[in-house]
């Protein structure tokens, strides 16, 4: 059997590309039944974010018919042409566009696509976890849809898992690479969490409407607003339900801070925090730390406030550098994810095989051959000369014994496989194992 | 005993490896088998103590080498404590070693070194003699007592190092590997604050009871004894400590730096004073 995935990202592909081939979950529920088609594909999977768009599939259930019980080359570049045809008629594209634009993978190199994309390895920004619940949103489509079979299922799940443990195992996740995010992360890197903690913006602006919007998220008790125009702080402080204060009372309100965002204009040198400000709000709260994070350009917060013991400052410049060295970091614990999905990756194809019963069918096939054939060798100088048609009734006939004999084993074993059932399945492998054989062929022989 | 103290320090070096382990690798698998050998070598350790007490018949409080292992086994409570209230990441990187290092020392140093000799001096019929006679119950709790705050000054330090680790970092606003891995400075100060609370306490109780031992023993409350100065220095500093924090609203770099400076004296009060002789020699 193979697995196959086609798709396109943002490194791969443009937005303008992208969104030509993106799927809305309605279309990609139809589209999922097109796609299986049992004949070339058994399995199917859309993934469609903004970022990506891909299609995975498993085909070739039913190789082991062949004998071989190994996929065949051709089968697998018939299941690629499909999901190419795929891509292209269900948007009417020219499939020029899939030829410069996409990428494909097969087999080992799917199922490590699919592990590095579940793990946030294959993201643009590297280590955020939205992309596996992105993949899990796609995996209940497929469900529902019922083009999720035997392979997908494993396939994914071993995929959620190998996720898990790289967001365990790795700092891939654990720092902050947004300014917003970088600022809460650092206050909690003081305050433990900021439940209960009070939060006083300076500037009703965009930044200070996002740093709110993170800050309430992460628990913030109470958030005070101040703005020279009394009425955005007042809109702004509607929309958080906090409480805008007087752009004159500050000085009173900054003791009750335990993190101050300022964002609002200022003339260079002509701090709206003053130092003398800063250390008379300390005092006033019993040297109980303040975090000042000063986004504003020229600076707001004078920066030797940060000279005090108890008083941390950060500037827009400071969060871009701690920024820059999550990203450093991110990319340096991605190299360890790397390796947690190679090992994964051996893994699943060991698994893989165990699932695929066809090398198995093959070889109980060969084994019941190979008595027959002993046998007909022994027999055959007793046999006296033959014509050369007369062997080849003899040989004919010893085949069609073979498949009669092998022929309702075989398919009480590929039954007892597909329906889950796997004790019966080696009941009937030990029944043919070698051994077995053997203790047959001797018995007989006697 | 060997044997027991032997296995119980095995389980933790394993403990100390394992802590190590996740915190490189931050697998909180590989820190829960540190903490299940935390666990069973402080059972043995217990066992161990009980044990040795039942065969030599008098308490463990006699010897240096008891007095090692039973701040080990303090100290092992203290972090069983801290981490029962707080989330406390990286504090078993700092606390595990010293615990495994005391273990060692205790086995190594010699039966019988650091005996009491000036505490029995004069009593006939020795170190018998201090588990008889009046008041001769207060011994072990002036100890006991005395173990405990030294383990909590011991956690003072570690969360004041620490805090100045931390610290240095987000003002310096250069951070290592170290810093996405410790607690936030908040909590470090809180335990601080609290350890230093208990360890005071205890030392307070511990003074006392001493106090009234030796007064029951020979009239005599004070001594002069280096042992007995630097006991009362090291109190001293943590009464400014807590009293600063309470009435001044002490905190941050000052108070981490008193806690550090507080355990310097602890250690000379511990070990330095066995040195300089005394009615203490050693205890």
């Amino acid at each position: 059997m193979s697995i196959i995935l086609v798709g396109f990202n943002h490194k791969t592909a443009p937005i303008e590309v992208r969104e030509r081939f993106a799927f809305t979950d309605e279309r990609a529920r139809a589209s999922l039944q097109t796609l299986v088609d049992n004949e070339k594909i058994n399995e199917g999977l859309i993934i469609s974010t903004c970022n990506r768009v891909e299609v995975l599939a498993a085909l070739g259930h039913d190789d082991e018919r062949l004998g071989s019980g190994t996929k065949t080359e051709e089968g697998t570049a018939e299941g690629v042409h499909h999901i190419n045809r795929f891509f292209s008629s269900q948007h009417q594209a020219d499939p020029a566009l899939l030829r410069d634009y996409s990428y494909t993978h097969v087999d080992e190199k799917a199922v490590r696509h699919v592990f590095r994309v579940a793990s946030s390895l294959d993201s643009m920004v590297v280590g955020e976890p939205q992309v596996l619940g992105q993949m899990r949103h796609a995996y209940s489509l497929a469900v529902a849809a019922g083009t999720a079979g035997r392979v997908l299922h494993r396939l994914v799940h071993h995929a959620f898992r190998v996720a898990k443990r790289v967001r365990n195992e790795t700092g891939i996740a654990s720092s902050a690479v947004s300014i917003s995010y970088t600022a809460v992360e650092l206050g909690k890197k003081i305050f433990d969490s900021l439940e209960g903690h009070t939060i006083l913006l300076v500037g009703a602006g965009e930044m200070a409407e996002l740093a709110a919007k993170h800050l309430v998220n992460a628990g913030a008790k109470k958030i005070l607003i101040a703005n020279r125009t009394y009425s955005a702080a007042q809109a702004l402080a509607d929309k958080f339900s906090g409480e805008a204060i007087e752009f004159s009372t500050l000085n009173h309100y900054l003791r009750e801070a335990d993190i101050v965002i300022c964002s609002t204009g200022a003339t260079e040198g002509n701090y709206v925090i003053t130092k003398q400000m800063a250390q008379q709000a300390l005092s006033a709260r019993r040297n109980r730390q303040i975090f000042f994070i000063d986004i504003s350009v020229p600076r707001n917060v004078d920066p030797a406030i940060g000279d005090i013991d108890n008083l941390f400052v950060f500037d827009i410049d400071d969060l871009e550098s701690v920024v820059a060295s999550n990203i450093r970091e991110r990319k340096h614990e991605a190299q360890r994810a790397e390796l947690i999905v190679e090992a994964e990756v051996a893994q699943f194809q060991q698994a893989l095989n165990t699932l695929n019963i066809g090398p198995t069918v093959g070889a109980l096939r060969q084994r019941i051959q190979s008595i027959v054939e002993a046998e007909f060798a022994r027999y055959r100088r007793r046999l006296g000369p033959l014509t050369p048609e007369q062997e080849k009734i003899i040989e004919s006939m010893l085949d069609s014994i073979t498949k009669k004999v092998a022929h309702p084993v075989i398919s009480r074993l590929r039954e007892s496989y597909q329906s889950g059932d796997t004790q019966t399945t080696q009941a009937w492998l030990n029944l043919f194992s070698v051994e077995e054989m053997e203790e047959i062929l001797r018995k007989t022989g006697s | 005993m060997k044997v027991l103290l032997f296995t119980a320090l095995l389980a933790y070096i394993v403990a100390v490896v394992y802590a190590l382990f996740s915190f490189l690798r931050r697998q909180q698998k590989l820190g829960n088998i540190s903490l299940v050998a935390l666990i069973c070598g402080f059972v043995v350790h217990t066992l161990a103590l009980i044990l040795d007490a039942q065969q030599s018949k008098h308490l463990p409080f006699f010897q240096l080498r008891e007095i090692f292992s039973l701040l080990a086994w303090a100290l092992v409570i203290a972090y069983f404590l801290a981490s029962r209230y707080y989330r406390i990441q990286a504090f078993e990187i700092f606390l595990l070693p010293v615990i495994a290092i005391l273990l060692f020392l205790s086995m190594i140093t010699p039966e019988g070194d650091g005996i009491m000799s000036a505490a029995t001096h004069g009593l006939p019929g020795g170190r018998v003699a201090l588990l008889d006679g009046a008041g001769a119950w207060i011994f072990p709790v002036h100890i006991t007592l005395l173990i405990f705050s030294y383990a909590s000054f011991f956690v003072v330090f570690i969360t004041s190092v620490m805090y100045l680790l931390q610290e240095r970092e987000l003002k310096t606003k250069t951070f290592g590997t170290i810093f996405h891995r410790l607690p936030s400075l908040t909590t470090v100060d809180d335990i601080s604050m609290t350890a230093a609370g208990l360890g005071f306490t205890f030392l307070t109780l511990g003074i006392a009871a001493g106090m009234l031992w030796a007064s029951t023993r020979d009239g005599r409350v004070w001594h002069n004894d280096p042992k007995e100065i630097f006991a009362i220095l090291t109190w001293a500093l943590y009464m400014i400590l807590i009293h600063s924090r309470y009435v001044g609203g002490w905190r941050g770099r000052k108070a981490a730096w008193f806690g550090i400076a507080g355990f310097a004296l602890v250690l000379c009060t511990f070990l330095g004073t066995r040195l300089m002789g005394g009615y203490h020699v050693f205890g």
